[in-house]
């Protein structure tokens, strides 16, 4: 027999109190999976609960932003909208006074920039410039 | 079976019973009873050790094998399937119709829950009150259904379609037995504004006639995914149509009208109106008309791409056509030769008869046929079909050649005049965004073609019968139809049909963006009644007000500048719009 195979076996039959240890092992293993198991599904069922609100809070919203949407274009809509400018005395702006971005400079040129006249130079003060105090 | 089978004599079938059975069920029942004697048979052998070993495995394998096949359906279940993200397997925003909305995004069509009101009589206390607070309410409920449900025996639907305001103030009478149930309902917030681009639904969310009906899937696919539709719509360019058509149909007193604007580079449908908009009846798609001069177009445009004519072509106008019996004059005659250009800026009958006699049927039918002239409009909502010629004579090409003895929709006409417009290719019209993908262009005349008639057409705004329609800088082109309807057989002057087949920008490369204008104006009664006078106005200034939602750009062109004044002194030849 090989060592490992008499290792094995000296640990197979190692006991204690008529039970094997390996058999006390299994069972232990068998239970901390079934209670991670039993957390890891109850930890997924809280997840499920909140995703389902708030999948339902994204469905009332959506809800709402489509009323909101639906009253926004019933305001808005061409015919209402030009009803009130003309009533506002409103109406489409004359060929004449339109201008694109282009012919502005055209329209109203940018005044020339007035010269630059040099100052003479001061005279120098004769009070001296007093000097900031500084704390000791 | 062994001699040594100690139960052999205590079989319930014997040989002579299994006889009875078929093969596969004796097959069975003697495995049955040599897995029952196998014990037995070991400890005749001498070998029980070796029996209850191979019983342990074999049982010790069959499980095995099941856990194995746990494990990995469990593994399977864990790692290899979709996630659903824990709740609910559809969209949260689903609803059982998409938003439908314009080009840009603005809202045509949504789906609002509304609500069903029941109401339960056993759990009403006060059947009098309640009545009263609820008709005080809601007054459009109707007296007999409340009573019914009321004073009846079971539960029952009193009112449905209620808005979500009207379901609280409901709530808030606190009445025992009033329930309420969510309904989806379809809402059209523009009202009659784009309803025959838009059409409407059933209440079972079904498309009954429009977008609706032909994107129907699409929308409804749209709508499981949560995410809204796009038509090739733009809501300003309809609103300024609608508005625009509506002015130029009172103010001429019609009995109805059309307007349609394409992309002709796309054959998408930007805007789409039938006036009077209380008429679910669409008269662009469901009514035909004899278009008169606007035909013009297609007969100069044949003879131009078979080769026949250019511009400088003369024709003899000097005097009346005479064919058989008939007699073909000028509304203006000239009197005098003329050039295929001054055929189309007068609208010389006399001079596009020359014309299509000279092609013959085969070559006016060919052409006929590539602009769509002679069968429906490829288009998603069903348009009613063309009347069209039986008999190819030469009487009935010269009536065809200035759009008479044939009757069209509107749609055909903005399908061909874009065709004529967009480099040659006939592209079917469509309401859906970025054109149909399944569809090419079917080239119908040359290009040179089609830039010949394009400066044909600004010609004919400029110094022809289209000048009302001149916008300024927009380079409007464009030609009038002016036609007599048929009333009990005879062409009747009173019941006149007037249309203005525009496009702008008129100049540019051949595929450039350009946009096609169709108004028709049916049975006007303010005079003059023609294309010119009662149609062209409103295409001018309908240009005018889209282009800059359509980014066109005012120009300067060989024939006025970009604020609209004369280059050259043009003016309208005729002076009668025709």
């Amino acid at each position: 027999m090989s060592p490992v195979l008499a290792t094995l076996n000296r640990l197979y039959g190692w006991k204690i109190r008529g039970v094997r240890w390996i058999e006390i092992a299994g069972v232990l293993l068998v239970a901390a999976m079934v209670f991670s198991v039993y957390l890891a599904k109850a930890a997924a069922a809280r997840e499920s609960a909140r995703i389902s609100d708030l999948e339902r809070q994204i469905s009332d919203n959506g809800q709402r932003v489509r009323l909101l949407r639906a009253e926004v274009a019933r305001l808005e809509q061409p015919n209402r909208l030009e009803a009130l400018s003309r009533d506002a005395g409103l109406g489409p702006v004359d060929v004449h006074r339109q201008a694109t971005v282009g012919s502005l400079p055209g329209l109203a040129p940018i005044p020339e920039p007035r010269p630059v006249v040099i100052a003479p130079t001061p005279t120098p003060n004769p009070r001296p410039t007093p000097t900031p105090e500084v704390e000791r | 079976m062994s001699a040594q089978d100690p139960h052999a004599g205590a079989r319930p079938a014997s040989s002579r019973d299994l006889r009875r059975f078929t093969p596969s069920w004796r097959w069975l029942t003697e495995m049955m009873w040599w897995v029952e004697h196998a014990f037995g048979r070991a400890r005749a052998n001498a070998r029980p050790e070796e029996d209850a070993r191979v019983r342990i495995f074999v049982i010790l394998s069959f499980f095995s094998a099941a856990f194995v096949c746990l494990t990995l359906g469990a593994i399977h279940a864990a790692l290899l399937t979709a996630t659903s993200g824990g709740g609910v397997s559809t969209h949260p925003n689903a609803v059982v119709r998409a938003d439908m909305v314009d080009r840009n995004g603005a809202l045509l069509a949504t789906n609002i829950v509304h609500y069903g009101l029941y109401i339960d009589p056993a759990q009403v206390w006060d059947r009098r009150a309640a009545e009263t607070q609820i008709r005080r309410t809601l007054p459009r409920v109707s007296k007999t259904r409340l009573d019914a449900a009321l004073y009846g025996e079971r539960r029952l639907l009193v009112v449905n379609r209620m808005t979500p305001r009207e379901k609280v103030a409901i709530h808030n009478l606190a009445l025992g037995g009033v329930s309420f149930e969510p309904e989806d309902v379809r809402i059209y917030p523009l009202g009659e504004s784009a309803r025959h681009v838009v059409g409407n639904v059933d209440t079972g969310g079904v498309g009954l006639s429009a977008a609706e009906r032909a994107f129907n899937d699409e929308i409804r696919a749209a709508g499981a995914r949560g995410e809204s539709f796009q038509i090739s719509i733009d809501l300003r360019v309809q609103g300024v149509l609608e508005n625009e058509l509506a002015a130029a149909a009172t103010a001429t007193e019609a009995r109805g009208a059309v307007g349609i604007i394409t992309d002709v580079q796309t054959g998408e449908v930007l805007g789409m109106a039938s006036w009077p908009a209380s008429n679910s009846r669409n008269l662009a798609t469901a009514a035909t008309y004899e278009m008169g001069s606007v035909f013009k177009t297609f007969t100069v445009a044949a003879a131009i791409d078979t080769g026949r004519a250019d511009m400088n072509t003369l024709l003899d106008a000097s005097e009346a056509l005479q064919i058989g019996s008939r007699r073909i004059t000028d509304f203006h005659a000239q009197n005098k030769v003329m050039t295929l250009e001054e055929v189309y800026l007068h609208s010389s009958n006399i001079g596009t008869s020359r014309l299509s006699t000279e092609m013959g049927p085969r070559v006016m039918r060919d052409y006929f046929e590539r602009f769509g002239l002679m069968s429906r409009a490829p288009f998603e909502i069903p348009s009613e079909a063309p009347i069209v010629p039986h008999e190819w004579s030469d009487s009935t090409l010269a009536s065809l050649s200035f759009g008479y003895g044939i009757s069209i929709t509107p749609m055909q006409m903005a399908a061909a005049m874009g065709a004529l417009t967009n480099g040659g290719r006939f592209i079917p019209l469509t309401l859906r965004k970025g054109g149909r993908p399944d569809v090419r262009g079917r080239q119908i005349v040359s290009p040179e073609t089609s830039l010949t008639m394009l400066d044909l057409m600004r010609r004919n705004v400029v110094s022809g019968s289209g000048g009302r329609a001149e916008a300024a800088g927009l380079r409007v082109g464009g030609k009038t139809g002016s036609a007599n309807k048929s009333v009990n057989g005879r062409y009747n002057a009173a019941h006149a049909v007037g249309t203005f087949a525009g496009v702008f920008p008129a100049d540019g490369p051949i595929n450039a963006r350009r946009y096609q204008i169709l108004i028709l104006i049916d049975e006007p009664q303010t005079y003059p009644r023609t294309g010119g006078f009662v149609a062209a106005p409103a295409v001018g200034r309908i240009a005018d007000r889209i282009a800059p939602f359509l980014g066109v750009e005012r120009r300067a062109d060989p024939y006025r500048t970009a604020v609209g004044d004369r280059i050259p002194a043009f003016e309208d030849r005729e002076g009668d719009g025709r």
